[in-house]
């Protein structure tokens, strides 16, 4: 309807602005009908003789009106303390059952308030749109035009408008299960959801910026809070970045070596390689983290060799055997490392698929020219599998901000931190933040703190998204491989 | 032609909105009870009812979900089958056995109380919080209903289990669960081809006695659970608040005059000792098979490796240590397995008559029978095969020096930072300075708000 296509932030406030003027358009010229349509829905439809579509704009708001008044009327007038009647309960011998008191459940509060807004926020965009869409009825009807039966509406949208009938289960997907869990997510860090405030038996309630004031240093109570935040912040972002590029690059220089014409038998060691992918990675990394463990095998066998006494005679170490897993600096490279073994296979596929796509007449022509093989590669394959790979490298890094995985099969139980500081804040120096969320939620109940580190990651993984493609996008690379 | 696709969206949304509405419904059932209270004209209607429920030929039926660990699961399905059928005469009860390990039942039953089973298994020091979180029923309270069902009143719960079962199973004057076996302390475990009687007494003869030998005495030092038996020996507390935070002293003196700097160092002496093996949490089995230890301090879960690493398997109480010029012995946390009613149990009172079925004193010794676990019932613990049991008996010795865990959440990582820094040496013996600030940091840790 509207013009979307121009971008940007402009576009979108146009969009709002031109939303509420038609809207008043709509509501100070159309007729009574169109007027009324504001108050009962299919009042428009029912003047142009639509009685399908008034009936079923009727059932929706009758639907939205006793959702609100049975549902919703029950939480939202709670929203902003989060209830105030705290769980009693007295046992009747008789029934053989407890007797609850009428409590107010502070998470169901939450939960059924962000739904009712939601809701209404739907119901008001209907409101609108609908009004608007009588208005017009009412212009084509003054014109004399056709005005569609249920029949043909119903064909238009299977037609002409099938992408509306397509996307509208998607859409309703992400705001039920991604919209809502995250405005949840989003108004728990302003709350003080936490171990002492567990419902159903404790209530919660609104605490403003406190959490956000916490996890910045800036809270008396958590001081090592925001001690902690930085150093795993800053250990996710160095972690983010080698394990990205390490096996982004690992990856392409296996696939050119195993693209090699002087590489024998090619397809068997790419299938060595696939059966690391093949084989499920926490079974891989499991295994790892017991070869890599104090009393693990390699452990043994580096005691046996004499490499452990070496190390402690060089004064590298002062413990009996090898903290591979157990000690920062350490464990630090041996994840980086065991990540390039997990993640290079997957890289090589991807760069073997776009190497087999390099255009290989600019390579014969550089090869006639006289280039080097580092200068052919330098020039030409590296610029061109960044091109293409670039978007997916942007989305690797973020995907490394959150690899739960790697980090905290190869850690936990292993890994104890020695620094104080960071044990009163139940983080570790290998935590990411990812990890350290988990840590909070499933361990602590620390919900509100979760939440809030949980907005942090969000704000990180945006930042650096947006940044990357711009800056990628932007300018006219493409030209220059046409 | 949006309004078509407001059209659809409005179906689903009535759909879901359908959905809600019977969940919504589905909880008010918790609140429906409480309407009728007022109502007390109508009490005794139902009372009679529950009287004589076979009376108008029509039984209640009462379903409740039974959490215990994945080696009980036989014994409870057997014990709850029984239970039904004693009480099929005035009930139609139906239950269901599922697995939650005792380790993890705080944190699966505190994700979602409403949600959790009505009777569940959990080990002591999970109690405190389980029940600040609201989620265990005073016993307490249903006295009554045990008298008149079970013929036992909480007196008797609380004479016939022994007294250490009883104070784990209390918060506060309150009864808040059933102890269901004990024996979930630690102890010494060593080889009596290599080791003497004599030598296992001190740390100081066992680790001689283990340097000789060739091997080593293996102890989990990174755990606040393992590793705060020196300090409980030496008279020092941990404890928790009504409010959820930890108390602890160990950066002080305790009573006897000993610091926490002379236990700190007693510790790094010891741990830095050739013949030391420090083993971190969770991989005590895995070193006793590997054949390198002559002496491990565990419990009784670890009998059955340690009895085939071993060339002579003996157990007997934790040895004692030198701090501050006094001999010190080292002591365990005495634990216990509990079984606990879910308060938001839908049948509470019903739940509590399984919970108690399933913990009293035949079933404790059908659960020694089962799988060798230390009864807590003075009945059934005196059955002459424990007596004979080398790791049972070295437990019930220990007792005398063990003691009933009550921490907060944050006391674990603190204390398992700090036993791990005596692990790697990271503090020096004689650095008292540096000691104390690290249990000032310890002790800070610990004791910070619940946040």
């Amino acid at each position: 309807m509207k013009e979307e296509k121009s971008g940007g932030v402009s576009a979108f406030f146009a969009a709002v602005g031109s939303f509420f003027s038609d809207f008043g358009t709509a509501f100070a010229k159309g007729d009574v009908f169109v007027k009324l349509s504001v108050l009962w829905w299919g009042a428009g439809y029912a003047r142009r003789k639509q009685f399908v579509k008034a009936l079923l704009m009727t059932l929706l708001e009758g639907a939205i009106i006793v959702f609100s008044v049975k549902i919703a009327a029950q939480y939202v007038p709670k929203f902003g303390t989060l209830g105030t009647v705290q769980a009693e309960k007295v046992f009747n011998v008789a029934t053989m059952r407890n007797e609850w008191n009428d409590y107010d459940n502070s998470f169901m509060i939450l939960l059924m308030s962000l739904f009712s807004f939601v809701v209404w926020v739907f119901a008001f965009v209907v409101l609108v749109k609908n009004t608007v869409a009588c208005y017009n009825l009412q212009l084509t009807a003054e014109r004399g035009g056709h005005i569609n039966n249920f029949k043909e509406d119903v064909h238009t949208l299977i037609e002409e408008k099938f992408y509306l009938t397509m996307l509208t289960l998607p859409v309703l997907g992400i705001v039920i299960f991604t919209m809502i869990p995250i405005l949840l997510l989003i108004f728990v860090a302003f709350t003080n959801y936490d171990q002492n405030h567990m419902p159903p038996n404790q209530l919660f309630t609104w605490v403003g910026l406190r959490n956000f004031a916490n996890i910045l240093g800036g809270g008396g109570m958590t001081v090592t809070f925001g001690y902690a935040f930085v150093r795993v912040l800053a250990w996710t972002l160095v972690w983010a970045f080698f394990a990205t590029f390490t096996t982004y690059f690992g990856g392409i220089f296996l696939s050119m070596l195993l693209n090699s014409k002087r590489t024998k038998a090619p397809k068997f060691w790419r299938l060595l390689f696939v059966i690391t992918i093949a084989v499920p990675q926490f079974v891989s990394l499991l295994l790892v983290r017991n070869f890599f463990s104090n009393g693990g095998i390699v452990n043994t066998i580096c005691a046996n060799i004499g490499l452990t006494g070496f190390l402690r005679s060089a004064g590298l170490i002062s413990t009996s055997y090898i903290p591979f897993l157990s000690a920062p600096g350490w464990a630090h490279v041996m994840i980086i490392l065991i990540n390039i073994w997990i993640g290079m296979p997957f890289q090589m596929l991807i760069a073997t698929g776009v190497l087999m796509n390099l255009p290989s007449d600019q390579l014969e022509s550089a090869r006639i020219d006289g280039a080097t093989p580092f200068q052919q590669f330098r020039y030409i394959t590296m610029p061109y599998l960044l091109f293409v790979t670039g978007p997916s490298l942007v989305t690797d890094f973020v995907k490394n901000i959150n690899n739960f995985n790697v980090i905290y099969l190869l850690t936990t139980g292993v890994y104890t931190t020695t620094n104080q500081a960071m044990a009163n804040s139940q983080a570790k120096e290998v935590d990411l933040l990812v990890t350290w969320l988990f840590t909070l939620t499933q361990d602590y109940y620390n919900y509100k703190m979760a939440a809030v580190i949980g907005i942090m990651v969000f704000i990180v993984c945006a930042v650096f998204t947006l940044l990357a493609f711009n800056f990628m996008i932007s300018g006219d690379k493409e030209g220059v491989y046409n | 032609m949006k309004k078509l696709l407001a059209i659809l969206l409005a179906l689903a949304m009535v759909l879901s909105l359908a959905a809600c509405g019977g969940g919504s419904t589905a909880s008010d059932q918790n609140n429906a009870p409480a309407e009728q209270e007022p109502t007390g004209d109508a009490q005794p209607a139902t009372e009679a009812e529950a009287a004589a429920p076979a009376a108008d030929g029509e039984k209640e039926t009462v379903e409740l979900t039974l959490w215990g660990a994945e080696n009980d699961q036989e014994l409870l399905r057997q014990l709850a089958d029984e239970f039904i059928a004693s009480y099929a005469s005035m009930v139609d009860l139906k239950v269901e056995v599922g697995v939650e390990s005792e380790s993890t039942a705080k944190d699966t039953v505190l994700t979602d109380i409403d949600a959790a089973a009505d009777v569940f298994a959990f080990a002591d020091d999970q109690l405190a919080e389980l029940v600040n979180a609201g989620a265990l029923q005073s016993l307490n309270e249903m006295d009554e209903a045990l008298v008149n069902l079970a013929g036992k009143s909480i007196a008797d719960v609380q004479a016939e289990n022994g007294t250490g079962a009883i104070a784990a199973a209390t918060y506060g004057d309150t009864l808040y669960a059933f102890p269901k076996e004990g024996g979930n302390g630690f102890f010494l475990y060593y080889d009596s081809d290599l080791i003497s009687e004599d030598q296992v007494k001190t740390w100081d003869s066992l680790l001689d006695a283990a340097q000789a030998s060739g091997k080593k005495v293996g102890m989990t030092l990174a755990s606040g659970w393992y590793n705060a038996g020196f300090f409980l020996g030496a008279g020092f507390y941990a404890h928790l608040n009504a409010d959820g935070t930890t108390d602890i002293d160990w950066n002080g003196t305790a009573p006897s005059g000993i610091t926490g700097v002379q236990v700190t160092q007693a510790m790094l002496k010891i741990a830095s000792h050739p013949a030391f093996q420090a083993v971190p949490d969770g991989g005590l089995s895995g070193e006793i098979a590997t054949g390198n230890l002559c002496a491990v301090i565990s419990g009784t879960w670890d009998a059955d490796p340690v009895q085939q690493a071993f060339g002579g398997y003996a157990a007997t109480v934790l040895p004692t240590f030198e701090a501050g010029g006094q001999t010190v012995q080292q002591y365990d946390y005495a634990g216990f397995k509990l079984v606990g009613v879910n308060a938001h149990s839908k049948n509470v009172g019903w739940a509590t008559l399984l919970a108690e079925y399933i913990t009293n004193e035949d079933a404790q010794r059908l659960r020694y029978t089962a799988h060798g676990s230390l009864p807590t019932n003075l009945a059934a613990a005196s059955m002459p095969e424990i007596q004979d049991n080398v790791a049972l008996k070295a437990i019930a010795a220990q007792d005398a020096y063990g003691v009933v865990q009550t921490v907060g959440g944050k006391y674990w990582d603190p204390t398992a930072t700090f036993g791990e820094m005596i692990a790697q040496g990271q503090l020096n013996v004689d650095d008292e300075a540096g000691i104390q600030a690290a249990l000032d940091s310890l002790v800070e840790g610990v004791t910070a708000p619940v946040d």
